[in-house]
This record gives structure tokens, sequence and C-alpha cells, in this order.
């Protein structure tokens, strides 16, 4: 394909961007009246907050001990700790967490779809069932309208990890625990696989709106919403949060097994429930379900294995 | 190649092999990531006939953050700032999403010419003259779009300015979406007529609000 320009020679990212002609920065102190910030300054000063809570906390971490977990909530809810000590008592003794950006859910879930096939006992058939899989999803999304020049690089980001598993990458290696943990901090490739993600669950939703618009509500206000409207704000944009119909709709789509561990400091005897999201002609069946933990508003990855052990 | 190049050729490409959509993206300088973008105003719109540049930014993270865009064109509407061409619009902020484009986002800003939101304003006092007269809001925002994006002529010119002994001042009182016969009014008691106009617009001295406004404290403001 003939493009019309070539890469610049000093790099991506120098082009001099004009100063953004916008507002002036927003000064917060005792005397603000918030209820005075127009709405573009609301979201300045949300998008600042937000920027300062999510620090350097890498888009998915190593494997740590569910104690590090433990101690954070020591000097704060009893209940919560015992529904983290039930945890290690059903073999949950590691996390693996998530940057709280919004697209926890998915990025979870991708690595933990990815890392299940890696640790498959036979990875070829893993990786060719995974594949196939995914390449249905390609005429999924056509039929959903969304246009391929938008998701056919996300396509190929998340293709290319997966047939890393038994395909050395040209002068390279085949994937391991390292390579995957590494890909996935890299922004540009862990957001291209969360965008694909969330366009699979988009177009899962958009194709089949019987089955799934009684369930779409303004997660905010609760009023029911129409489907492309519901997929275009909470679906397809970056940073929404995955909630029940997004999460069936993903593990249906690509025939996943997922448990939900809710650690949400309710129970009253210290136990924890487990959501199972379950396809019924998953053809993955022989691999565990991905074990994913969610405290209110936020996803991580449980696992079964110590950090020592990988 | 990075990924925001690829992104955004096969974009640029894909608009110029896209007549039908009435949208085109060209250079700005020698860089892929400033760009200019180009459609017509909507029809039965007071922007109706004009031609509106759309300045394009592509930041670094893109498409995984929105692109950034504001009016070259001067655009008398409540969702874009008259001062600056800033527009208030969700795709552009929190709703931004990878599967939108260049193009995609510029028919959105087309789309928002046609519905604007005047409960989430970008320019406040537009937003005002809008909810108060849309009357006279569309002869504004018409005579803007003559003015500034090459729009038809507005037929009899703007509401109270018949008498076209100057120009000059007619455009100025037309272009803040005032009556002729008001500004006269307080320029008769010896105010600059410059002055005039920024506080009759300030305080939205338009169809049933100047019922409402006090001359005093029209005075009062000018005094000030």
């Amino acid at each position: 394909m003939q493009l019309p320009f070539e890469p610049p020679a000093s790099g991506p990212g120098t082009s001099s961007e004009p100063a953004n002609a916008s507002r002036p920065p927003i000064v917060v102190n005792e005397n603000t009246d918030i209820s005075q910030l127009s709405q573009a300054q609301l979201y300045d000063l949300n998008q600042n907050l937000l920027d300062d809570a999510v620090p350097d906390q890498p888009l998915i971490g190593p494997l740590t001990s569910m104690s590090t977990l433990r101690a954070e909530y020591k000097e704060g809810s009893r209940s919560f700790v015992d529904q983290i000590d039930y945890l290690i008592s059903q073999g949950y003794v590691s996390i693996r967490r998530a940057r709280g950006d919004g697209d926890c859910f998915y990025r979870s879930l991708a690595f933990g779809f990815i890392e299940n096939l890696l640790n498959s006992p036979q990875t070829d058939v893993a990786v060719a069932i995974a594949t196939s899989l995914l390449e249905s999803t390609v005429p999924m999304l056509e039929e959903a309208g969304f246009q391929e020049l938008v998701f056919e690089d996300f396509y190929e980001v998340l293709l290319s990890l997966i047939q890393q598993i038994d395909t050395p990458e040209p002068g390279g290696t085949t994937l391991t625990s390292e390579i995957l943990l590494e890909a996935f901090q890299s922004p540009e490739v862990s957001n291209s696989v969360v965008v694909y993600l969330r366009l699979v669950a988009s177009a899962q939703i958009r194709n089949n709106p019987k089955e799934y618009a009684p369930f779409l509500f303004h997660p905010e206000i609760g009023e029911p919403m129409d489907t492309r409207e519901f997929c275009e704000h909470f679906v397809e944009a970056v940073g929404k949060e995955a909630d029940h119909v997004q999460m069936t709709a993903l593990t249906r789509a690509l025939k996943m097994s997922v448990n939900v561990a809710y650690l949400d400091g309710r129970s009253h005897t210290g136990k924890v429930d487990f959501v199972e999201f379950r396809d019924p002609d998953s053809q993955l069946e022989n691999n565990p379900p991905i074990t994913l933990l969610y405290r209110p508003g936020h996803y991580d990855i449980l696992d079964e294995r110590t950090a020592e052990a990988l | 190649m990075d990924a925001r190049l690829r992104r955004v050729n096969k974009e640029i490409t894909d608009c110029k092999n896209d007549k039908a959509s009435n949208v085109q993206i060209e250079l700005i300088d020698n860089s892929p990531f400033h760009l200019k973008g180009t459609f017509q105003g909507p029809e039965d719109t007071p922007y109706e006939g004009g031609c509106f540049d759309v300045d394009i930014v592509i930041p670094e993270a893109y498409p995984f953050q929105p692109v950034k865009m504001k009016f070259i064109t001067k655009v008398y509407h409540p969702n874009v700032s008259s001062a600056s061409g800033a527009i208030c619009l969700d795709i552009l902020k929190d709703a931004w999403s990878p599967v939108l484009t260049l193009k995609s986002t510029l028919i959105s800003l087309q789309s928002l010419l046609c519905s604007p939101e005047p409960n989430d304003p970008q320019d406040a006092e537009v937003a005002k003259h809008y909810m108060t007269s849309k009357q006279s809001f569309n002869d504004t925002a018409r005579y803007w779009t003559h003015i500034y994006a090459g729009g038809p002529e507005v037929s009899g010119a703007v509401k109270g300015s018949k008498v076209t002994q100057d120009d000059a001042e007619q455009d100025e009182i037309a272009m803040a979406g005032l009556e002729k016969a008001h500004v006269d009014q307080f320029e008769s008691l010896g105010f600059p007529r410059s002055k005039v106009i920024e506080v009759l617009r300030r305080l939205n001295y338009r169809g049933a609000n100047v019922a409402k406004i006090n001359e005093d404290r029209v005075v009062e403001e000018l005094l000030k």
C-alpha cells in the first residue's frame, strides 16, 4: 500500500503541537466553589485528579502474594480481611494487579486468556483453537459495522501475541511469561488488546440486540438505553468500566470460562461469592477458568501459583 | 512505523477515496499529525452554504487518546468558543473511542452544528443568546456564516438594521447579535458604541430579556 507519509526522520512525537488554546488551569483551594466551575473546568479537574490517582502503577503488575493485599486492609475493614483469608484458604495465594484506569476488566481478562493458553498442556491445540476463535471475530466486527481500518491494527497485535506462543517472532523467541508481562506493560500493545476486546464485546451486543437489549441501562442514571448508544458510550469508549452485560457478551463471544470473586466486605460468614461466566460451547474446556478478583469498581487477576513457582 | 502514523496514513487515504462524505482532510505543515479538516455547513441550519475549517492535532497516544480539534473558521454556536474555536463535544473528551476516525469525528462536528446543546455550553454568552431568542440567534449565526465561512448574503440584512448609512457599524451590531435601535439608544447618552455593544452583549439584551433589564442597570454597567 502506498502511504502518504514516511515516518519523520526525527522519530514520532516530535511534531510541534500548537499550544492548546483552551482554558486557564484551575487552581482549587478551600475557597473554590465547585458549583461555579464550568463543565469544561470540571472535566479538566477530574482528569487531573484521575491522572494523580493513577501514578506509576503498571498496566499489569507482577504476581505478588495475597498477603500484601491483606496488609492493606489490616487497619481497615475486618470483613475484607476475613474474605481475603477465605480466598487464600481456597488456594488463591497470589494476585496480579491491573491499573485502575477503567480498562482493568478487559486488560486482566486478556492477560489471563493468553497466559492460560501459554500454560496449556498442549499449546499447539490451544493456539489453534484460540486463533480460529479470534479469526471468527473479524466478520463479527464487520457485521456490527466497524470499519476494518479501525480494528485491523488491534487485531493483529492480539493475534501475533497468541501465535508467538508456538511460533517464534522473526529474530526473537517464543512467548514466555516475562515477555507476555512486558507486552502488557507496554501501552501500545496492552491498549490495542484492550480495545480489540471492547470491540468484540460491542459487536456481540450489537449483533444480538434481542438477547442483550433488555439489560442495557445507563450505569449512572439507570435508564434503559438504545443498543447503539450504550455500545458507543459504555463499551467502545476508552476507560469505561465493564459491567455484567459487557462481561457476559465478551466471555460468550470468545467462549471463555471466567470466575469472578466478589470481594465486597459484605459477607457475614467471611466467604466470597464467585460468579461464573461459562460459554455452553466452550472448546477450551480443558483449560482452567480465568479467575478475576472484583473489588467495587476494580478488577485484578487471582492466581493459585506463588511468584516463586513461576 | 509506529502505530499512530500507520493509523493516520490509513485514515487520510480512506478520506481521500471517499467522495461521498464531503469531508476533506489536508496538511497544515509538513507533519502528518497536524492537519486541517473541512466540511460544509449542514442544510436547513444558519450554517448552510458556509465552509468550515477545523484545526486537527493528533496526540502522541492516538488512537487511544482523543484527537484534538478546534474550529479555525469562526462559528457562532453555543458549543464553540466564539473567540478561540474550542469545541465542547463528548467524543473529543471522555466519550472518545478508538473506533472513531478523523472523518467520523468531523462528521460529528457537522451534526453538532445541527443540534446545539445549550445546557453544556462552551461559550456561555452565545448559549444565553440561543436560549433567549432562537430567531435572533439564527440571524447572528447566519451573519457569521456569511462573513467568516463564505455563506450566502443575509437577505434583508439582520433585524433592525434596515438603515445602511455605515456598513462597518452595522456589521459590528449584527456580529454581536444585537439590535441597532438598542445600541443607538445608549450611544445617544454619550457612551462609545463599542462599549455599548460589549455591555449589551454581556447582559444578553435581546428578545424578552430587554423588558427584564432596567435601563439604569445598563447605564450602571456602562459606567463601570
